[in-house]
This record gives C-alpha cells, structure tokens and sequence, in this order.
C-alpha cells in the first residue's frame, strides 16, 4: 500500500491537448460547429471571457461558499487525496476551493478587491494560468462531496469545482477526455456515441437471450411502446460493456409482471455535463429523457444502477433543463424493493454465498437519497452481507467519480489517492464488492487490479438476478 | 471616570456599532442581489425539516465525521465562541449595568471565559502556523483575525473587574480593540457568522429535499416498500 508519490507539480503543469478539438473543427463536427460545445481559442482573450462567465454563472447559494470558507482546515481531514498525501497541502479542498474563490475576492467581493493580498486574492494572468486551474479541478477532485459535508461552515467545495469546470469547458480548456465525451453526448445523444442501430440490436439480443433462458418465445425488450408503467434507462456503458445487465433487469420484470418499455432515443440517463459542469449539455440530455416519458406516455422514469447517472436524472437534470419534473423517477433499486415486497418476485439467497461488501456511490449517498434501499436489497438477496467502514454519507470515493475515468493523464494521481478506498475494501474481508454505480465498478476495478486484490466488483441487479427463484412452469425449459 | 473613557465606552462604540451594522446591511443586500437557485424535482424529504438540521449542524458534533475524530476540535470551538459571546456581552454590560461587575462570581466567570478563550486562540495559531497545509491556505487576514480575537479576549480578561479608579488603561485598551473590531470585523474573516446561514441554508435546503439531511444513520425504511 505504500506508493511512491506522485509529484503535484507534474499534474498540475500538464499542458492543454487540443488535438481532438482540431480534429472536430476539420470534421465540421456539427455540435462544434453550432457552438454547442466549444473549442481553445488562444485569441479568444480567455482570461476576460472566463471573469465574463464567472459573472453570469454566480448565484446566492455559490456566492455562500464563495465567502465562507473561514479556512479552518476541517476538509483535509475528509478528502481522500489529502488523507493519502498527508504531505502535500494542495490537496486540502479549501486550497481547490480558493483557486476560484480568490478570483471571485479579486473582481467581486470589497476587500479582496481593494487590498488583494490581504486576503489571498488574485487573477488569472494567461491561459497557462487557466490550464493549471484545469488541472486542479479535473484532476484533484472528484466531487465526491465529502468536505461539504464535513465543513461546519456548510461550504460547497464540489460546487465550486464544477462551477469552475464548467467555465473552462466554455473555453475549451479542459483535458482531452472531457471534450471527446461531451461531443459525443452532444452528438448522439449519449456519452459513448451508441449509434441507434447499436443499441437496438443489443436490445435484439437480449431479448433473444432472455427469451430462451425463461422459455417464453414470446418475450421481447419493447422498444418506444407507449402507456407503459414506466420507461427503462440505463448507461451506455451497459449496451457497450455490460448487456448482461440489462438483460437482468428484463428477466425480473417479466417475472415481476410489469409493463415497462425502453425509448428509441432519450434512453441515456447518464449525463456528463455533471462532470464537465456544462449545465447546456446537462439540461440538453436530461430533457431528452424527460420529453421520452413524456412521447410515450409512461408513468414513471426508471433509472437503471448508476450514481451520477441517477444524481443527473433523478435530482440535477430537471434544474438544468429549467424542467419541472411532472412524473416520479426512482431507482431500479425502488423497483426492485417494491416487487420483492408485493412478493411479485421470489429470491433464494444462498445463490449468492459468498461475502459481499456494500460501496455506497458519492453521488446516491450524498447528494441522492439512496443508502438504505442497497442494504435492504442485499440483506435479503446473499447470505454474507458485510458492512464496510465508514460507510452511506460517510464512505469515501470510488476514485473515478466526477468523469475521473475519461482523463487518463490524471490516473497516476488517482491510483495513489486510491489506497484510502483500498484499505477500506480489504478491512471487510469481503469477496465481492456491490456498488450501484458504473463509474464506481470502473473506478473499483481499477484500484482491484492496482493493489491486487482478491476480490471481483458486482452490481445489486445483478445479485438480485441471480438469487431469483423462477416459478415451476418456468423453470421446465 | 475620565471624560475619554466615558466617550470611548459610549459614543465611540455606538458609532463603531453603526458602522458595523451599515456595512452588513449592505453586505446582506449585496448577497440577495444574486438569485437564488431553483429546484424543478419532486422532493423525497422536508427542505424545511433539511434547513433545521443544517442550521443545528453547529450543535450537534455527533453529526461530522471530522468532528467526531476530533472532539478537542470541537471542545476548542465551543469555548473559543463562549469566549466571543462573553467579550461581546462585556462591551455592553461595562457601560450600561457597571453594578454587575461588582459581584465577585460574575467577574470570576468572565474571566475564566475570556481566558480560556484566549488559550484556545493560541492554541489555534500554533496549529495555523505548524500545519503546512493550514499555512498554505492562511491569508494575512486569518493570521491577523485570530490575533486580534486571541488578543482582544485578554485585554477583556484585565477589562471585566472594571476598576477605573485604579487604573483606567485596561478600559481603554478594551474599548479602544471593541471599536477597532466593529470596524474591521465586516471586511474580514471574522465576520463568518454573516454567511453561515446562508452556506447553511442552501445546503439544507437541496439535502432535505432529496432526503440526505436527516443524516441516515441505519435502520431507516428504504423507499419503494409499501
């Protein structure tokens, strides 16, 4: 468990890629080209524009944390990547935090304005000086929200990251990762630019699947059919990586009995404009879902296993899309819990025999309202549940939340930082590790493989599935 | 009484108030020029009920895993506030109810406050000071803030007897810091307690409505069981 550590200044002074930005601008990428999503310009006179941004982007709930961090310290004692480098004090989050605050005191608070160095207070010169904000709030924060609510103060940290991400995304100063992910969201609706005829033939697939696994030829995934219970969405990472699981998730609905459908297009709950702070994007595909239910006249959104994604849909999204939210959305964890107790499905526990710890995502513990309803799951489904150390709102970060996963230059970083979570996995003793998000299974597996550790990364659907006791005429096949 | 002692306990202060007051009167209008956020969700909790709990943060140390690791933190906090209601008591007791300070036990009281007060300030500026990280986000300001509070709280401990007919300075020295502060206090760290409500309150409100404050401790019904 003991890493050599990592140089902060080789982070921080990582130099801006543009390359895919060029590459867009060539292609006439139609997001790009219609301004949706925006590209370096180093004549844009960007230090102006981002003071422009920050000016319009200002509210009272920001301006509170803006002003007060009274710098005690208290946050380095809940932020992983000052836990696990104990000996570097940039990584406290008030110091991320005052990268931006001490441009807010400069240009809009008194005293910073009129004695600047008696408060810390200062301004971006050049665009180098943005592109090391960059780094800092790309790749020294995950968002995971745990200073805030450590903070007697009631400060935002993460607020003010993703404030800060989202007026350098408007730049187009941000790592390569972020702008290839949003232009693909843009662009297709969802972040890993599933073409229409992918998805469908997944769901084909599945259907076939799953059809021949409970004997019911009849049995297909419905795609955009309309007066259902409820629309099914999931992440993209799922048609891509991880059809299994949507698979699951249609095997306990049919024995569950429920009239479900998954829309054509506006499927994607995930959103990356929680990460790159582009609340555009962010209000852009979360109405693409909302308008979905609304097209088919479902009676409520189901958000498949995904912290950001259920964060983004459930809770964010509506703000950003200036939507109001006219039919309930919950978590496919809801579902599950409601037709366990209706008894409309049946599970047999010892199915699942060995130890499982539970990793409760940043995004559904502390800034969602899901912690129990996983441990009810799952007290239920497996015989070994095991509770992990700090755990709901206390638990640390996966270490790829945050879009952490799509910016590989900061992956030594966020592999050292990854020891606090190590450690705590190890402590259960546990085999297997369930979390309901897909950034934390990525995030997990990495650190799993990082540390060598003797343990595999599973989903609650996916142990409720296969605890499932299938009715006699069922089972015949 | 000196006629400058008099004026310096009176109409020194009042002035200083008014400033005081003024300067946060503009300062809370300025805050309420910035809109505040909207939320277009369903909520799952009480925003109302997520506000209370927010706002009670401060007396409930169970409720932070920062301060549960560190109660002497906490116990610090506690009496470095205790010591700030007792000076704070004392620039308007000393002029206005002088007869209070004839009783020993309240004397003896204050001082202890105010002397405690002061020990947790050095406390605090020998952890501002030896911490790399705490020294590498301290501004002028929060070196000079906890020096002037750390030092104000000893000049109330030799201010509170009030016994100007022995000497007048430790009066002086307290009234002249007092005056001092309420200048200084609205452009400084200092006047954190300004925002708290507002920090506070924000986070309250968006946590209650989505269920998050009340802390869940455990135990809690999951949603979506009839």
């Amino acid at each position: 468990m003991n890493e050599k550590s990592i140089s902060i200044e080789d982070v921080v002074s990582l130099p801006l890629d543009p390359k895919e930005q060029k590459k867009a601008v060539e292609e006439k990428v139609p997001c790009v080209a219609e301004g949706r999503l925006k590209v370096y310009d180093p004549n844009n006179n960007n230090v102006k524009k981002f003071l422009e941004l920050l000016k319009s982007r200002l509210n009272r709930s920001v301006v509170g944390s803006m002003t007060g961090c009274i710098h005690c310290g208290m946050c380095s004692e809940a932020c992983h990547y000052a836990l696990a480098r104990p000996d570097d004090p940039t990584m406290v989050p008030a110091y991320k935090g005052d990268q931006i605050r001490r441009i807010f005191k400069k240009h809009f608070d008194w005293t910073g304005s009129i004695f600047p160095w008696w408060v810390h207070a200062g301004s971006p010169k050049n665009d180098e000086d943005l592109n090391r904000l960059k780094n800092i709030v790309f790749g020294t924060c995950t968002g995971c929200r745990r200073c805030t609510l450590n903070c007697p103060m009631g400060v935002d940290t993460a607020v003010l990251v993703r404030l800060t991400r989202g007026l350098l995304t408007e730049l187009g100063i941000v790592p390569e990762g972020v702008f290839v992910v949003s232009k693909d969201q843009w662009e297709t609706g969802n972040q890993m630019g599933v073409t229409e005829e992918e998805y469908l033939e997944t769901l084909e697939w599945m259907s076939e699947e799953i059809s021949e696994e409970i004997g019911d030829p009849n049995f297909k995934i419905q795609v955009d059919k309309e007066d259902c219970d409820f629309i099914y969405t999931i992440n993209p990472r799922e048609v891509k990586y991880d059809p299994r699981s949507i698979g699951q998730a249609a095997k306990i609905f049919y024995y569950a009995g429920e009239s479900w459908t998954m829309p054509r297009f506006g499927w994607d709950m995930t959103n990356f404009g929680l990460f790159s702070g582009d609340d555009k994007l962010g209000g852009y595909v979360a109405k693409n879902l909302y308008e979905a239910a609304k097209r088919l006249r479902a009676k409520r959104i189901v958000i498949s296993e995904c912290g950001h994604g259920y964060r983004s849909t459930r809770w964010e999204g509506y703000n950003w899309a200036k939507y109001a939210q006219n039919i309930p959305s919950e978590s496919v964890l809801v579902t599950l819990i409601r037709y366990i107790s209706q008894g409309r499905i049946k599970f047999d526990p010892s199915k699942n025999p060995l130890p499982v710890t539970f990793h409760d995502s940043c995004n559904l513990a502390r800034s969602g309202d899901l912690t129990e309803e996983p441990r009810w799951l799952l007290k239920r489904v497996c015989t070994d549940f095991r509770e992990m150390f700090p755990n709901r709102a206390d638990n640390f970060c996966c270490t790829g939340g945050g879009g952490a996963l799509s910016m590989v230059e900061y992956k030594p970083l966020r592999m050292e930082v990854a020891k606090i979570k190590a450690q705590q996995l190890i402590d259960t003793g546990a085999k297997q590790v369930c979390t309901t998000c897909h950034n934390c299974i990525d995030g997990l597996g990495d650190l799993i493989r990082h540390y060598k550790l003797d343990m595999k990364v599973v989903q609650v659907i996916e142990l409720v599935a296969n605890a499932l006791v299938l009715p006699e005429k069922k089972e015949k096949k | 009484m000196s006629e400058f002692l008099k004026i310096l306990e009176n109409e020194v202060q009042l002035v200083a108030l008014a400033f005081m007051g003024t300067v946060y009167l503009l300062r809370l209008l300025w805050m309420f020029r910035f809109k505040a956020p909207q939320d277009f969700s369903y909520g799952v909790g009480s925003s109302k009920v997520g506000v209370a709990y927010s706002m009670m943060n401060v007396a409930m140390p169970w409720a932070m895993e920062s301060v549960r690791r560190n109660w002497s933190f906490y116990l610090q906090f506690v009496i470095f506030h205790l010591g700030i209601v007792a000076a704070i008591s004392a620039t308007f007791l000393i002029p206005y109810w002088p007869q209070l300070f004839e009783i020993k036990m309240v004397v003896w009281i204050f001082q202890i406050s105010l002397a405690a007060a002061c020990f947790v300030g050095i406390l605090r500026l020998i952890r501002r000071i030896s911490k790399p990280a705490l020294r590498l986000i301290s501004s002028p300001d929060d070196y000079f803030s906890l020096v002037l509070m750390t030092a104000f709280f000893a000049s109330g401990v030799f201010a509170v007897p009030n016994k100007h007919t022995a000497s007048e300075w430790p009066l002086i020295v307290f009234f002249t810091m007092t005056a001092f502060f309420l200048i200084y206090v609205p452009f400084s760290k200092i006047s954190h307690y300004l925002y708290y409500p507002f920090t506070r309150y924000f986070l309250g409100k968006q946590l209650g409505h989505r269920g998050v404050f009340p802390r869940k401790r455990g135990g809690e019904k999951p949603a979506g069981l009839e």
